[in-house]
């Protein structure tokens, strides 16, 4: 048990350190960039849009807020996202932390 | 919603201004400089349960950052009467009170200024955003309410062409570049911008912005091109008469007036006379990388040249090379002074078409085969001997061209018509070409010194170098005469066959069964600029 939760911690300070790194660097804002891109490229983008159209229509402009709209699209948005995709940033996160020696 | 906030936002503007939301702004949530992206990296977690989390948000009173998903901003508004917090990822402005995000004009055009500093600080290109009608725009649309869609069985964009007499090589040239997916997008789209006021008549350019006006205005009957013939005929006057004449010719001959004719408009004084920026250079020209290497010392000379087209050789090839060579040889030593030149002078010119290379002694029956050949590296032999840049000898040397740059539309011409040993003929062999193209293996990046071809490249798994075709250009008859007709596709996989004024529907295996000779391909992926 004892062991389990101190491993726990380790992540999150490992998880931490990463995200810490990456946003210094700037590689967080060029894997935003790419990963803009590619949603874009792929069509998610509009897919999503189109959805959050349909959504915003049926239930009247006057009655929605953020909120609703993001609680409505989470799951499906999530599941569009192409394996290729998660494939792609996966390799360039691995790549950028082989590349931080002291991580 | 509208764009001017809520009265929570306009209160707080009017009391605090907007110094705390730009400072805000351009530490937390677009960086652009080195100690903003370190303070972030420092300070930009949830006070709370100090792990950054999606959707964390900076309170716009005080400095708080707070998770939003664990409402643990909203505790904090609760606590302090802090009515207004800015999404860290997003920048945009949540109000407690009116318990939905609220949009200013003001803070949304200073946020978009600031969006620009990211990218730039970081070397990235501009960020992509999606059209938004201008004022200008949105009236137009409102005072001109029919919409038209295009659906499976519209047969928008389609007309024929009238053959005002052996023209059918124009006419199969025109269907093609109509149907170029890019340039229809740069004319449809009113881009160009003439500036011979008075004299647009005499503008290639605007004459082919009117020819996809006449193309798209939804009449059925043939459209006859008699002005733009007249334009290639005055501008091009090698082509002019009613004679018979080379399609490929004539797309060389008519993307060089309009190249001419764009820059023009642009002005010679455009900062970069090395560089052109028209519409013909951005969608057709690519770089060609030689690398002449010395069999003595290895030395490499590398020159890129600008090509506008791939000219491939069907024939068994080397008998003509020695031509080729020595014209080969001669550049190469003009170019002896550095060993990296790279075409400065010869840019100010339209780029050259027609580079050939055809080592091997086979005829090829495939593009791809074609494209190996076209790359494959040439043995110069001792009849091409140049003085190396490095060793100064005399000596035999290896060559290779690939692709440095790739173009967006690339046009493979394949050399049908065989003119080089006396014997005039026309080489009638099957030669197959798929429908997706991928162009990694032919780049200079996968260059291998040792034996031209490392197989299958391993980083090709990105869509990047990845074409499609959408014309061809068929030739039927003999060298002396005949009939030219194209394929083009029309919308996502509609293929149509053009033969002067009748089009009629024609599937994707009639395309790739037909004896091709002009193949016109397009990038499925774009990079932004």
């Amino acid at each position: 048990m004892a062991d389990l939760q101190e491993r726990k911690l380790k992540d999150a300070h490992m998880r931490a350190t990463i995200n810490q790194k990456l946003v210094e660097t700037g590689e967080r804002e060029r894997l935003k960039e790419l990963l803009r891109a590619r949603l874009i490229e792929c069509g998610w983008r509009d897919q999503l849009k189109a959805y959050c159209k349909e959504i915003v229509q049926q239930k009247g402009l006057e009655h929605i807020t953020v909120d609703d709209l993001v609680s409505e699209i989470t799951p499906r948005g999530r599941s569009l996202v192409p394996d290729e995709i998660k494939k792609e940033l996966l390799q360039r996160i691995r790549t950028f932390l082989a590349q931080q020696s002291n991580v | 919603m509208s764009l001017n906030g809520c009265q929570h936002l306009q209160n707080y503007k009017a009391t605090t201004g907007t110094e705390t939301f730009k400072i805000i702004y351009s530490y937390f949530i677009t960086c652009s400089t080195a100690d903003a992206r370190r303070k972030k990296a420092q300070i930009c977690k949830c006070v709370k349960c100090d792990v950054v989390r999606p959707r964390l948000h900076a309170c716009l009173s005080c400095i708080y950052f707070g998770c939003y998903d664990l409402k643990h901003i909203h505790e904090h508004s609760l606590e302090k009467k802090h009515q207004l917090a800015i999404d860290v990822s997003y920048g945009s402005v949540y109000c407690f009170m009116c318990e939905d995000y609220v949009y200013d004009l003001e803070l949304e055009e200073l946020s978009k200024t600031q969006c620009q500093k990211t990218p730039m600080s970081l070397g990235l290109k501009q960020r992509f955003f999606p059209w938004e009608p201008t004022e200008e725009e949105l009236i137009l649309l409102r005072c001109n309410p029919k919409r038209r869609r295009v659906t499976e069985a519209s047969h928008i964009g389609l007309r024929g062409l009238i053959n005002l007499g052996n023209t059918c090589f124009m006419n199969c040239i025109l269907q093609s570049l109509t149907h170029t997916p890019i340039l229809r997008d740069y004319f449809m789209a009113d881009k160009h911008a003439c500036l011979k006021n008075d004299e647009s008549e005499q503008c290639l350019v605007c004459e082919m912005a009117r020819l996809y006006q006449e193309f798209y205005s939804g009449s059925r009957t043939p459209f006859i091109p008699y002005k733009l013939l007249h334009l290639v005929w005055t501008n091009a006057r090698h082509l002019a008469g009613y004679e018979q004449q080379d399609a490929h010719e004539f797309l060389i001959a008519a993307l060089d007036v309009l190249h001419r004719h764009c820059k023009e408009m642009n002005g010679v004084s455009g900062s970069n006379p090395h560089h052109c920026n028209c519409i013909i250079d951005r969608i057709f020209t690519g770089g060609l990388q030689s690398d002449v290497t010395c069999k003595r010392c290895n030395n490499v000379s590398t020159t890129i040249d600008p090509i506008w087209d791939i000219s491939l050789d069907l024939g068994p090839g080397p008998i003509h090379s020695s031509q080729v060579l020595s014209s080969i040889a001669a550049a190469a030593v003009n170019n002896t002074s550095t060993s990296q030149t790279t075409a400065s002078t010869e840019f100010t010119h339209s780029p050259a078409p027609g580079f050939t290379n055809s080592p091997g002694n086979y005829e090829p029956t495939s593009l791809v085969e074609c494209l190996k050949r076209f790359t494959k590296t040439e043995h110069l032999g001792n009849s091409a001997k140049i003085i190396c840049s490095k060793c100064h000898s005399y000596q035999e040397s290896t060559k290779q061209l690939t692709m440095k740059k790739l173009p967006i539309v690339a046009c493979f011409h394949l050399k049908r018509f065989e003119h080089s040993t006396g014997y005039h003929k026309k080489i009638s062999t099957f030669v197959s070409f798929p429908e997706e193209l991928d162009m990694t293996p032919f780049m200079s990046s996968s260059r291998n010194n040792i034996n031209g071809h490392s197989g299958p490249n391993l980083h090709s798994a990105s869509c990047d170098n990845k074409y499609s075709l959408f014309a061809v250009v068929n030739h039927y008859g003999t060298i002396e005469s005949g009939h030219y007709t194209c394929y083009i596709r029309s919308l996502k996989e509609q293929w149509y066959r053009c033969e002067d004024h009748l089009i009629k529907r024609a599937t994707a295996g009639e395309v790739l069964n037909s004896e091709g000779y002009l193949l016109f391909y397009h990038k499925q992926v774009l990079e932004y600029e």
